[in-house]
């Protein structure tokens, strides 16, 4: 076991005024102090085996990083024990004591130190923490003189030196390009070959799933779940641990809208849309790849033969798609009363973070909008692939040489 | 706290000590173009000054009046600036407490150790001074580094106490400026203690720093060794400051990380 975390509490006292001096201190003795007590991790216990790659997700303000924090010993458990073996390396920020007026140099050799590498190595690889960051030539010159970039990638080459048995990332990746967020994986890889155990926070389900076998999934400080990162992701996504919908929130988000957006003579009425998921429940939250349905409920008003429902993907401000009933050769025939109507997605292939969903009901020639709700409606996409854009081609590749 | 195991691992990050001490210790000179001679230059002026007013008009008379009063100015400065730089040896650096790992009395005793430095350079003037005067130091130099390191955990008992408080109390910084003024005058650096009439003496000489300064003096100017009593005080008096440094840090430390 290399990690072991048994039954964590961890409460934070915030006093209401903060008392930094000793005067405070003296005033303040008469009145009792007040404090906001703020628990942000509620009986979490979880183990991770050697050369395990362990996710931790949660929205923000989980208590994802206050756990990290913990295990490193930055915190100290307000009840319950955690128990580490072997050699930690925690990288909760990258220059942790980089020192603008020292030299490049200089800073490689307190940073290597900090982060725990012996003297002997430091002298051995000091060049190639340089090389390897590109900065040969500013060897000797002051950090506070390069780029905010190239002070992270020295910090960068610097650390992936060290050879812990255990490692800690809090959202290090969610700096820097593309590039070097791809430097990063490469060097997690490396690590997780070697039987390096990590345990990494992030937002980024498509990295937790890439590199996690197991995740642990938070929730306002307390465990949700445990278990094999598919599942947990998916019950993080759909929010499968929640208690249905609330439906009030729904209709807030909705009325303050309805006077711009919405039009139509009312002769049939859209009463409420609601996104389906796989399992379903209805969510706001989508996996790339999985199924959707849109339900769509109506209400007529008077006595209204083959209605026409239409339907409007948005991507900000760019019209992505849009169909309706007729297109798709669906009669909804005479409709007296409520019921609803669904458009089924088999598999969702929009991979923008949020779309917005115009739903609209309309004569069956097109001339009368019944019905029109511009954009009401939204729901995000979660992409665990590495694909890029809006939308996904069911494609592949291939190839072949010459001679 | 202060245990065989605590003082094991400590050694096992004496890489990390000297080169944050080293590194904090350049850092000081790093963009004055006189670079290390401020220090030198520092207690030479103090000297001076202190020279001119005190032989002449107050004429104190004291065998080697430069040295006496160099060597008192130089030890008094370590104290000094030791604990008046560990008061932010914590605060000072915020992301070494919350963003890794390591006992954090390191970061104290490293900052001590910096001092350790400033003070190694200022002895180099004073050597050159003794063989200026032509003052050759008898057998009762050896006693010389045994109170030095007296000196040296006093200060780290002290610094360790009051880098810890400074995370909660922010004016203790100001309080500590205070007594350090009031202590020059009251600890025997300008003035030797027999200036004070015999029956009052014991008093001024309860503070440690007072006796390690003046049995400093008498071991490297006036070849007169420790008396053991004194020896036997100086050593308790660092042990229970140490402790007590000790104990008020570790009580502390584990909310520096949210405190700071």
């Amino acid at each position: 076991m290399a990690v072991q975390v048994e039954h964590l509490w961890k409460t934070f006292q915030i006093p209401h005024e903060r008392r930094t001096t000793l005067f405070e201190n003296l005033a303040g003795m008469m009145k009792p102090r007040r404090y906001e007590t703020y628990t942000a991790l509620k009986d979490v216990s979880f183990a991770v085996d050697e050369g395990e790659c362990v996710g931790i997700i949660g929205d923000n303000g989980s208590g994802k990083s206050t756990l990290l924090k913990i295990i490193a010993n930055i915190l100290r458990p307000t009840r319950g024990k955690v128990s580490v073996e072997g050699k930690m390396t925690p990288f909760l920020e990258l220059g942790v004591g980089f020192q603008p007026d020292l030299t490049v140099k200089e800073n490689v050799g307190v940073y290597a130190t900090v982060m725990g590498l012996s003297r002997k190595m430091i002298k051995e690889r000091t060049d190639n923490i340089i090389d390897f960051a590109g900065l040969q030539k500013f060897e000797d010159t002051k950090l506070k003189n390069l780029s905010s970039g190239m002070q992270v990638r020295l910090a960068f080459s610097t650390a992936i030196q060290t050879d812990p048995d255990i490692l800690l990332v809090d959202e290090v990746l969610a700096v820097g390009d593309r590039e070097f967020q791809q430097k990063c994986f490469e060097v997690f890889n490396r690590y997780r070959r070697e039987g390096v155990t990590i345990l990494f926070v992030s937002h980024d389900l498509g990295a937790v799933r890439r590199f996690c076998s197991k995740t642990l999934m938070l929730k306002s400080g307390k465990q949700v779940e445990f278990g094999d990162t598919n599942e947990v992701i998916d019950k993080y996504v759909y929010k499968l641990n929640e208690t249905k919908y609330d439906e009030r929130n729904n209709s807030e988000q909705i009325a303050p809208q309805e006077k711009k957006t919405r039009w139509g003579n009312k002769k049939m009425e859209i009463t409420d849309v609601k996104f389906i998921n796989k399992y379903g429940n209805e969510s706001n939250n989508f996996m790339f790849g999985d199924p959707i349905t849109v339900r769509i409920f109506y209400k007529s008003n008077a006595e209204v033969s083959n209605p026409v429902f239409g339907i409007v993907f948005y991507h900000q401000d760019t019209y992505c798609y849009g169909t309706t009933t007729e297109f798709k050769g669906y009669n909804t025939g005479v409709i007296r009363g409520s019921g609803h109507v669904d458009f089924v997605v088999e598999r969702l292939q929009l991979m923008g973070e949020k779309f917005d969903v115009t739903v609209a009901v309309a004569s069956s020639d097109y001339a009368t909008s019944y019905d029109w709700h511009d954009r009401f409606y939204s729901f995000n996409i979660h992409n665990p692939t590495r694909d890029l854009g809006l939308f996904s081609l069911d494609c592949s590749w291939s190839g072949s040489k010459d001679a | 706290m202060l245990t065989a195991n605590h003082i094991h691992e400590l050694s096992r990050y004496r890489d990390l000590i000297l080169r944050l001490a080293w590194s904090d210790f350049k850092l000081r000179y790093k963009s004055s173009a006189l670079g290390f001679f401020w220090s030198l230059l520092e207690p030479l002026l103090m000297l001076l000054v202190l020279y001119v007013v005190f032989s002449n008009l107050m004429r104190i008379q004291v065998e080697h009046y430069q040295l006496f009063l160099l060597l008192g100015i130089i030890l008094w400065n370590f104290w000094d600036r030791g604990t008046s730089m560990s008061i932010w040896g914590i605060v000072g650096k915020p992301s070494l407490v919350q963003k890794v790992y390591f006992p954090r009395d390191i970061l104290v005793v490293s900052t001590c150790i910096t001092a350790l430095m400033m003070t190694a350079l200022e002895f180099v003037v004073f050597i050159l001074f003794m063989v200026i005067f032509r003052v050759m130091p008898g057998w009762t130099v050896a006693y010389f580094p045994v109170l030095f390191i007296f000196e040296f955990l006093t200060i780290l008992g002290f610094s360790l106490a009051l880098s810890a408080l400074n995370v909660y109390f922010r004016d203790v910084q100001f309080i500590w400026r205070l007594i350090v003024q009031v202590g020059f005058f009251a600890t025997p650096v300008i003035y030797p203690i027999t200036i004070f009439p015999e029956n009052i003496r014991w008093i001024v000489m309860l503070n440690p720093m007072a006796l390690i300064i003046t049995m400093m003096r008498d071991c490297t100017l006036y070849r007169v060794p420790p008396g053991p009593m004194s020896l036997a005080y100086v050593a308790i008096s660092t042990l229970v400051v140490l402790l007590l440094g000790y104990l008020i840090f570790d009580h502390l430390e584990p909310k520096f990380a949210e405190a700071i």
